[in-house]
């Protein structure tokens, strides 16, 4: 054998495994969001329980647990953020993404409802926003629509926004979607309870805020 | 399909290739070369005699110095001779190279302007040295690059021997950019020697076997580049180009980008022309080895690939530009403006193209800082480094389409920069 052959073949070995190693360490940090990803959510899920049993145990809403909840909302967020991100990386088709998007959904609703059911034992007004996008193509304003929110939820602290997709087969945010009668246009927004529809601009979302929530929510912060 | 899945055959190529230039740099051929001795001006054998002829064409500012750097090299002086071929300059380079006019080992000969090609041959027939060497009239030799190179001509099989250029002083990033391409092609010319692939012989400081040049039949044209037609048909009549890696020689640089993209353009159609044209049979012919088989093919296929990754990424920025300035219309800038999301493991991306060009750069820096240790060419390497690796590779594609698009519509053009 030459001396380039033999080369060459010692390179081509080099080349394989280098490619194999960069796909084994994707691979490696992927299952590795995910992990993570997923005991963020054991976590919230466990702090969203212990939350509604001592909603349930003191059977009048603590006020003062309304601390706790707005931190649950953060976290919620950030968790948002990375599994939009776990998105991107692994695709919306997969099994395992489907699964903590399902379980995030589940979080959503279940801090939305603690949402309504504080504000009403103790009587504030906070204003939350149900935002429905889809990843199927079928939206083109919900990138726009979804940077306007992260806009406002990071300008307005008290915000409270919940991100859903449409499409999600959950029988909970099918019931959700069904109560809230959201059309399939998307985007769509449920600010307060009342439905709005499609996104132009930042301004034309806040005039669907109720007037003064926005100064209101940075005024309570 | 995703645009990227495009650039993994290329990526792969390029790491590919690098990973054989690193390992034919740790082989036996490779590691001798580094071990040769230059040669011993005070020992008992008798050293060989050699001319080096200058070809100048409107040189008067250079020339001077490039002559003072060759009378100044460390080998005896009745060995040595040095022939300035006055192309039919029109500046002032008659005046300069009249003072060397009474130096013994001096000659100077004028003649009509015809091409470097035709000073290269009326040096080359005003000498009987047996090796001929070549430096072009903005260069300037170390004392001991000669030593360094006639060790090379032991096998008789040997025609030819490159030496190892560097920029000389690389004033502005564009300067500096190429100091690091020359280092990389120290590197690179040190390894493919040693297994026979180069298919040119530049023209600062290479130097031939002057009876094969004399077989072969002298320099031609060569679509602009004679030094590249030369090593083909060399490499073509079945001799080798060696390579001395300490033989250090400093040329001068393009210091504007039109100039570069001139010079460079002219670089790529002539391989193009005499690659695809009279040396065709060479390409994937196994009877020339690592030219043919690698070398070769590898060097279309970058001038493709330069091209299409240059568009690929093009296409992909703009189009994430487009969509982030979509996205941010509307939203004041003191939030558009700034990155939001928390530095974490979690954000790192693990795109496929992404890691595969980041270990393409890796090896391509390691290539760099050998080709720096083995000649050990002075000069900081940082300036040139950081903008070698953000900003050369947005400039490479310039001159590769300019010359595609030349060589496609037979396109000549004025060579000079």
């Amino acid at each position: 054998m030459s001396l380039v052959t033999r080369n060459a073949l010692i390179a081509l070995g080099i080349t394989i495994v280098l490619a194999g190693t960069i796909a084994y360490a994707i691979n490696y940090l992927n299952r590795a969001r995910i992990n993570d990803l997923s005991t963020i959510e054991n976590q919230l899920s466990i702090d969203t329980l212990s939350l509604e049993t001592q909603f349930s145990l003191l059977e009048e809403a603590p006020c003062d647990s309304a601390a706790s909840s707005t931190t649950l909302t953060g976290e919620l967020a950030d968790l948002g953020s990375r599994l939009s991100y776990a998105e991107d990386q692994l695709g919306s088709g997969n099994s395992q993404v489907v699964r903590l998007k399902e379980q995030y959904s589940l979080l959503e609703i279940r801090d939305y409802l603690i949402t309504k059911q504080l504000a009403a034992a103790c009587g504030t007004k906070p204003v939350t926003v149900l935002y429905f996008y889809s990843n199927a193509g079928d939206c083109s304003s919900c990138d726009k629509a979804g940077y306007a929110l992260s806009y406002l939820r990071n300008t307005y602290p008290a915000l409270r926004v919940y991100s859903f997709d449409y499409n999600l087969d959950l029988g909970a945010l099918k019931t959700l979607i069904t109560l809230l009668r959201v059309r399939d246009s998307l985007p769509a927004f449920v600010v307060n309870g009342k439905q709005s529809y499609g996104f132009t601009s930042l301004s034309d979302l806040e005039k669907k805020f109720p007037k003064g929530a926005l100064a209101s929510t940075t005024a309570t912060n | 399909m995703s645009l990227e899945l495009l650039a993994y055959p290329f990526l792969f190529i390029a790491i590919f290739f690098e990973s054989f230039v690193l390992v034919t740099l740790l082989s036996k051929p490779a590691r001798e070369a580094r071990e040769r001795a230059a040669a011993n001006i005070n020992g008992t054998s008798v050293l060989p005699s050699v001319a080096v002829i200058v070809p100048c064409w409107n040189e008067a500012t250079t020339i001077g110095g490039t002559c003072d750097s060759l009378l100044a090299l460390n080998y005896p002086k009745e060995k040595l001779e040095v022939i300035l071929v006055n192309d039919g300059s029109t500046d002032d380079t008659r005046n300069a190279i009249a003072r060397f006019a009474e130096h013994p080992q001096v000659r100077i000969i004028h003649k009509e302007n015809g091409g470097k090609h035709t000073a290269l041959n009326i040096g080359i027939a005003a000498t009987h040295a047996e090796f001929v060497g070549c430096l072009d009239a903005d260069s300037f030799v170390e004392p001991d690059a000669l030593r360094e190179i006639v060790p090379c001509f032991a096998e008789t099989r040997v025609a030819a021997v490159t030496a190892a250029m560097s920029v000389h002083h690389p004033k502005n990033l564009l300067q500096h950019m190429q100091h690091v391409e020359y280092v990389l092609g120290i590197a690179l010319r040190h390894a493919i020697a040693s297994v026979n692939g180069l298919y040119v012989t530049p023209g600062p400081f290479s130097f031939y076997r002057h009876s094969v040049i004399k077989e072969l039949g002298g320099f031609r044209y060569g679509h602009q580049t004679e030094d590249m037609e030369m090593a083909l048909r060399i490499q073509h009549a079945g001799y080798s180009i060696e390579n001395a890696p300490r033989a250090r020689v400093y040329t001068k640089s393009p210091n504007t980008l039109l100039k570069l993209i001139k010079q460079r353009t002219r670089w790529t159609t002539g391989f193009l022309r005499n690659v695809t044209g009279e040396y065709r049979d060479l390409i994937g012919n196994h009877r020339y080895g690592a030219l043919g088989m690698l070398m070769l093919p590898t060097g279309l296929l970058a001038i493709g690939s330069g091209i299409l990754i240059f568009f690929l990424v093009l296409v992909e920025f703009v189009l994430h530009i487009i969509n982030a300035f979509a996205i941010r219309t509307g939203i004041p800038l003191s939030y558009a403006l700034v990155p939001h999301g928390s530095f974490s493991w979690f954000y790192f991306p693990t795109n496929y193209s992404l890691l595969l060009s980041i270990v393409t750069l890796g090896m391509l820096l390691s290539l760099i800082a050998i080709g720096k240790y083995v000649s050990k060419t002075p000069m900081n390497l940082k300036i040139g480094l950081i903008s070698y690796m953000l900003l050369y590779g947005f400039i490479v594609p310039l001159w590769l389409m300019r010359a595609t698009v030349d060589v496609t519509f037979g396109k000549y053009r004025d060579w000079r920069w």
